[in-house]
């Protein structure tokens, strides 16, 4: 008797004989596990913030000014620290993406290098570059630009500096997949048609690296705004950002509902900024069909 | 014009890169000062930074508390999700996307909120203050490492390969230790050393999951930083830096070996 391997009639167990091993077995462990210590930490929090049903804490978090003032300054901090690093990030993406093969390994060690050191350490060596007497200073008053020590480490141009230097490989690896596949010959054929480069540049080159630009801002964005190590080292506690004062009420505190509340705070901060980045994405999409289409 | 533009990017291409390398390439030098206070650059040339950290029984016990944590939560992660990815690459089943939406979401939520569940969680279920309350939670982090990278290894594979080896007659267990895990080892292992690193760099879940005696390196550290600047920090960095770069040159070695 033969049997195709595709006959569905075949008797179940023989035909297991030839799956690899059931999908759920395998998949099981990993879900029950962050079952278990991922998703129930995150709906805890969901309870803790919410005391017999009571929404006394978010409701105090929406109008004391203290609160809605640290909100407002991790929004500020996150969005100019997005700015500045997509500012940067562009023209260091560009040249990995069409600066021949020597730049594009020095740069990808240069940019490799601070991503596997922790964060930890990147913050520490930015407090002893900052401070007083530190590198920095040194060489500006050496240079003869200033003639006294600037105040840079407590201050919020400290953390956006050490902010913007660890999201800096964040922002360049999305930046870069999108330019390497753009083809260059379509600046010079705008160039042939006689656009100059700034105009070929800004219709020609900056929208078809647009979804680069926007998955590098969004991820800067969200990552931002959970910062925690840097702003505590580097920055004053006048300029707190969420996440410390999230800290800060379960270890100073023990305000548990509040921090609970704070924390589901930003959990859905970051989750709308994800949303937005679909939505930004399915535009984009949405657009390059169209023109396909036309 | 055309000339000056160019020059100019270069400049702050070069600018950039000086940026982003510059508090590494100064830590390590910073290590050897003679000096009780951080110095750049280094005054004379001395070991005894290390000598301190090596010789103190806090950071030792720190270095073991790391270790130890880090290694079984690189095995339980990698273990966990190398399963997760096999069945996310080789099956379809209802919810896969919620599924695999799931297995990445630990590395998009931050890790403070992450921090302050487990602490609440946990001190319930008495894991505070053990090594095993970190392992589970550094787990919980390095699972979406490992699930991307054996991911992206399994899609290289010849599919029909594991279908011939079963087709040959050979159990699926035999299958999965000759034919399907050899080809996606590249994969398991540089997961495996993501999750290591994952673990042995994080901060801010162990603030709150760990006591005096389960500290581990980065609570070492924070502390330090926190309370005085002195070249011995210096020094446990640099020892850091190099464990990374040996964890990185490791993985690209890994990486060759598959092609």
């Amino acid at each position: 008797m033969t049997v195709s391997l595709h006959d569905r009639s075949m008797p179940a167990k023989a035909m297991g004989r030839f799956r690899p091993p059931s999908a759920f077995w395998l998949i099981a462990p990993a879900i029950l596990f962050l079952a278990f210590f991922f998703v129930f930490p995150l709906l805890k929090l969901v309870a803790i913030s919410l005391p017999d049903g009571s929404a006394e804490h978010y409701r105090q978090i929406f109008t004391t000014p203290v609160f809605l003032r640290v909100i407002g300054e991790t929004f500020r901090v996150s969005l100019i620290v997005t700015v500045v690093t997509v500012a940067i990030a562009y023209p260091y993406a560009y040249a990995m993406a069409h600066g021949g093969r020597a730049a594009l390994l020095v740069l990808t060690v240069a940019l490799l290098i601070p991503f596997w050191v922790s964060l930890l350490l990147r913050s520490f060596s930015w407090i002893v570059l900052l401070q007083n007497t530190g590198l920095i200073n040194d060489f500006l008053i050496a240079a003869g630009l200033i003639d006294r020590p600037i105040r840079l480490i407590r201050t919020p141009l400290g953390v956006i500096i050490g902010m913007v230097h660890i999201l800096l490989p964040y922002a360049v690896l999305p930046l870069y997949t999108v330019m390497k596949k753009i083809d260059l010959r379509l600046m010079e054929a705008s160039s042939i048609c006689g656009a100059s480069w700034l105009r070929g540049f800004a219709r020609v080159y900056f929208p078809l690296s647009l979804p680069g630009v926007m998955a590098s801002a969004i991820l800067a964005f969200t990552l931002a705004l959970g910062f925690y190590i840097t702003p505590a080292l580097l920055g004053s506690p006048r300029d707190m950002m969420i996440a410390q004062m999230i800290a800060g009420q379960f270890n100073e505190q023990l305000n548990f509902g509040l921090g609970a509340a704070l924390a589901v705070v930003l959990m859905v901060l970051t989750a709308m900024a994800f949303g937005l980045f679909g939505a930004a994405r399915a535009a984009l999409q949405m657009r390059d069909r169209r023109k396909g289409e036309a | 014009m055309d000339r000056l533009r160019r020059v100019l990017f270069w400049v702050v291409v070069g600018l950039t890169a000086v940026f982003l390398l510059l508090p590494t390439l100064i830590t390590v030098p910073m290590s050897f000062t003679t000096t009780s206070t951080l110095e750049f650059p280094p005054v004379g040339f001395t070991f005894e930074w290390y000598g301190k950290v090596i010789g103190a029984a806090d950071w030792r016990a720190a270095l073991v508390n790391s270790l130890v944590v880090a290694l079984a939560a690189a095995i339980l992660a990698t273990v966990i999700g190398t399963a997760a990815a096999l069945a996310l690459h080789a099956h379809r089943f209802p919810g896969k996307t919620l599924v695999m939406g799931l297995l990445l979401s630990p590395m998009v939520t931050p890790v403070i909120v992450l921090a302050v569940g487990m602490y609440m969680v946990f001190s319930g279920w008495g894991l505070v203050a053990t090594r095993l309350g970190l392992v589970l939670a550094h787990t919980v982090l390095a699972i979406p490492f490992v699930v991307v990278s054996v991911l992206a290894s399994a899609r290289m594979v010849n599919p029909s390969l594991a279908p011939a080896s079963l087709g040959l007659g050979a159990s699926r267990w035999f299958t999965f230790r000759r034919v399907t895990l050899p080809l996606i080892m590249p994969g398991v292992l540089s997961g495996a050393v993501f999750a290591f690193i994952t673990s042995w760099d994080e901060v801010v879940i162990a603030l709150f999951l760990a006591d005096v005696r389960t500290r581990t390196v980065p609570i070492m550290i924070w502390n330090q930083v926190r309370t005085n600047l002195d070249p011995a920090t210096a020094a446990v960095a640099a020892i850091l830096i190099v464990l990374s770069a040996l964890g990185v040159l490791l993985s690209y070695k890994i990486r060759e070996a598959r092609s």
